[in-house]
């Protein structure tokens, strides 16, 4: 790969122009789309408004991509950036002049990207985030990938490295892990459906809502409702009718999880570097990430039963301040035990499973008892409303769903600390691991209500920069010597959290 | 040079040996000023509605609720009272500790080297009484803040002036 000299002032690709302009465009177009839609009615309904002649029409919608491309080439000519000693240096702004300084060594990632519009003409954006507010990250739309690439390698050559351990052995990168098309198909079809049918519900009743008036006047519904005819209809014809519903939404869930599985976590590739590890993924938009592992504030294993079994585990690596769009490319899908082993082995060299584990006190199961029944006792109500007299039978479902809670809550909630690192297990129906390394925590308290200090029981929270964690309901001593062994280990290291 | 003993758990620093240091008296009396203030307000208003609503359900159901308030006012402002004393506060060598609470109690630790940044920040009320709230910011959203409140002025700029020392690495 060429060097590229980024010393000098410098715009990115005028490919950006167009990159910028398909965004603002979309952007606009989201946001007044409400107001399009209004317009598009009432011209529909014939309430057009004396001035809105096709001609006017035409020429207004002309002169907002006018304005907008303008925007564009303005936003362009004005985005400049250059690479000075150890310094990110970036102008920005059309009227706003903004100039933005960012030491190399508070970078705490650098993605590539590539969306759609990016990939037709072949240029790829770089993004920059540091450790601060979500709004404090850079991106630059369009540089051709080897710019990007020789940028990004600077961006980190540059960075730190004293604080990798100097022992390591430079190798070359070596792909560790791809993912088949047949995992990903797995990994798809053993996610949580609800939550896929739940979007594809509120996306059929937001719909309906938005075109009710158009279903009315076309009669659709009596069309609908004549070809089920529910009136000459068998109870068993009913129940079929049901029954079809219910496998179409199922089939429709599913669907939808392993559409949404293969668009995100397409070509999904883990790549080891000397002291870093990369990930690429994505169809739409294609994304690259460097990961570096004293960035990484925790991690967060995912899987459950029937997916363990499958052999898919999820490993998902947090950073700090991140927002929730960004943490979504961190995650690493379809893993066997041993690759999930092996990487988390590259993040936290010491990490093993050995060691004492130890469980919620047998008081956690009532609380969760406790809060459970309130939602099951509010439950009832709809369920009246919905079936009448019989609304006590949705009653048997309802406590089955929650003894299993409470079951399975208990069952996977237990905890583990070593030496170096914290490990949190938790889950009703998904398996979830909290691992955390203990020099990186920010802060320890420990929560204990009365009715709790009656019964000598406490909990503990525990906060990193990216997340907060807690062991639930163990008893005081042991809470106490938790956090005083914690806050020993802090205090004595002198490790940096970052 | 690097050593790695075996650490005896029984004689680690811990916290319950830990003398803590309650907050000002004067901080209690801006904490029922405040609450007295709230319920004052809604009494007020309460009043104001009785000239103006002429419904039959309001007016004879107003007591009951000016009453209700008022019970509601007392065992706040108990609480208030009986929960005061839980406000406590400690500095040591490598970690600032802070616990409040009646109801629930909340013993929050941060150490030194994880703090971000330190304010004071002063209300009207507590210019008035020569008291100050500390916040100390840890990294992270998830992170917990410790925010320290009705400290007398010079105490909280002395424990500002130790913290910022140490977090600095000058001291």
């Amino acid at each position: 790969m060429e060097q590229h000299d980024f010393s000098q002032s410098a715009r990115q690709s005028p490919k950006g122009i167009l990159v910028i302009f398909a965004l603002n465009t979309y952007k606009f177009f989201a946001r007044s789309f409400v107001l399009i839609l209004a317009l598009g009615l009432s011209l529909s309904k014939n309430e057009s408004f004396a001035f809105l002649n096709p001609t006017n029409m035409t020429l207004a919608i002309i002169g907002v991509f006018i304005m907008l491309l303008a925007i564009a080439i303005l936003k362009y000519l004005n985005f400049k950036f250059y690479l000075d000693n150890d310094e990110f240096h970036l102008a920005t702004g059309i009227l706003n002049k903004d100039t933005t300084i960012l030491p190399i060594n508070k970078i705490q990632n650098v993605y590539i990207k590539q969306n759609f519009i990016q990939q037709l003409i072949n240029v790829v954006s770089l993004t920059i985030e540091t450790a601060g507010d979500d709004d404090t990250e850079i991106e630059i739309h369009a540089l051709d990938r080897d710019t990007a690439l020789s940028l990004k390698n600077q961006l980190f050559s540059n960075k730190q490295l004293e604080q990798f351990s100097v022992d390591k052995k430079h190798s070359a990168p070596i792909v560790y892990f791809r993912v088949s098309g047949r995992r990903l198909l797995l990994e798809g079809i053993s996610k949580n459906h609800i939550k896929s049918f739940l979007i594809i519900f509120s996306f059929v009743v937001g719909l309906y809502n938005e075109f009710e008036k158009y279903l009315q006047q076309f009669h659709v519904t009596e069309q609908l409702k004549a070809s089920v005819n529910l009136q000459s209809g068998s109870i068993i014809n009913i129940l079929i009718a049901n029954i079809f519903i219910v496998i179409l939404a199922i089939l429709g869930s599913m669907l939808f999880s392993v559409i949404q599985t293969f668009i995100s976590n397409y070509n999904l590739e883990v790549i080891e570097n000397a002291d870093t590890i990369e990930i690429n993924k994505g169809l739409f938009n294609k994304v690259s990430l460097i990961l570096t592992s004293v960035r990484i504030q925790n991690l967060v294993v995912k899987t459950n039963r029937l997916k363990s079994y499958l052999g898919l585990h999820t490993l998902s690596i947090k950073q700090a301040m991140i927002n929730k769009k960004q943490q979504k490319n961190s995650v690493i899908v379809a893993l066997e035990k041993h690759q999930l082993t092996h990487l988390i082995r590259n993040f936290y060299p010491k990490y093993d499973d050995r060691g004492e584990i130890f469980k919620p006190e047998i008081l956690y199961k009532r609380v969760l008892l406790l809060r459970s029944v309130p939602i099951g006792i509010i439950l009832n109500i709809p369920a009246f409303f919905i079936f009448g007299n019989y609304f006590w039978l949705v009653n048997v479902p309802i406590i089955i769903w929650i003894a299993l809670f409470v079951h399975f809550s208990y069952k996977k909630a237990s905890f583990q600390i070593t030496e170096e690192y914290i490990t949190i297990n938790s889950g009703f129906m998904d398996r979830v691991k909290h691992i955390n390394e203990v020099h990186k925590i920010q802060s320890v308290a420990i929560k204990q209500s009365i009715f709790q200090k009656h019964r000598h029981i406490a909990s503990l929270h525990i906060a990193t920069a990216s997340q907060s964690v807690s062991i639930p309901y163990i008893s005081e001593v042991h809470a106490r010597s938790i956090l005083d062994f914690l806050l020993y280990k802090i205090e004595s290291q002198d490790r940096n959290w970052m | 040079m690097f050593s790695n003993q075996q650490i005896d758990l029984n004689i680690l620093p811990s916290i319950d040996v830990i003398e803590f240091k309650s907050v000002s008296r004067q901080y209690l009396n801006i904490l029922i000023l405040n609450r007295c203030a709230i319920f004052f307000l809604i009494i007020i208003g309460l009043f104001i509605a009785k000239q103006m609503v002429n419904t039959g359900l309001f007016q004879s159901l107003f007591w009951y609720l000016t009453s209700a308030v008022g019970l509601l006012a007392f065992i706040t402002i108990a609480y208030t009272i009986l929960a005061f004393k839980t406000r406590k506060y400690a500095i040591r060598e490598q970690d600032v500790i802070y616990t409040e609470g009646l109801l629930t109690n909340t013993i929050a630790a941060v150490p030194i080297s994880r703090i971000q940044h330190i304010e004071i920040s002063r209300s009207w009320l507590a210019r008035k009484f020569k008291l100050a709230t500390l916040n100390i910011f840890t990294a992270g959203e998830s992170g917990i803040d410790l925010n320290i409140e009705g400290l007398n002025l010079n105490e909280a700029e002395k424990i500002n002036e130790f913290l910022s020392k140490k977090v600095n690495g000058t001291a």
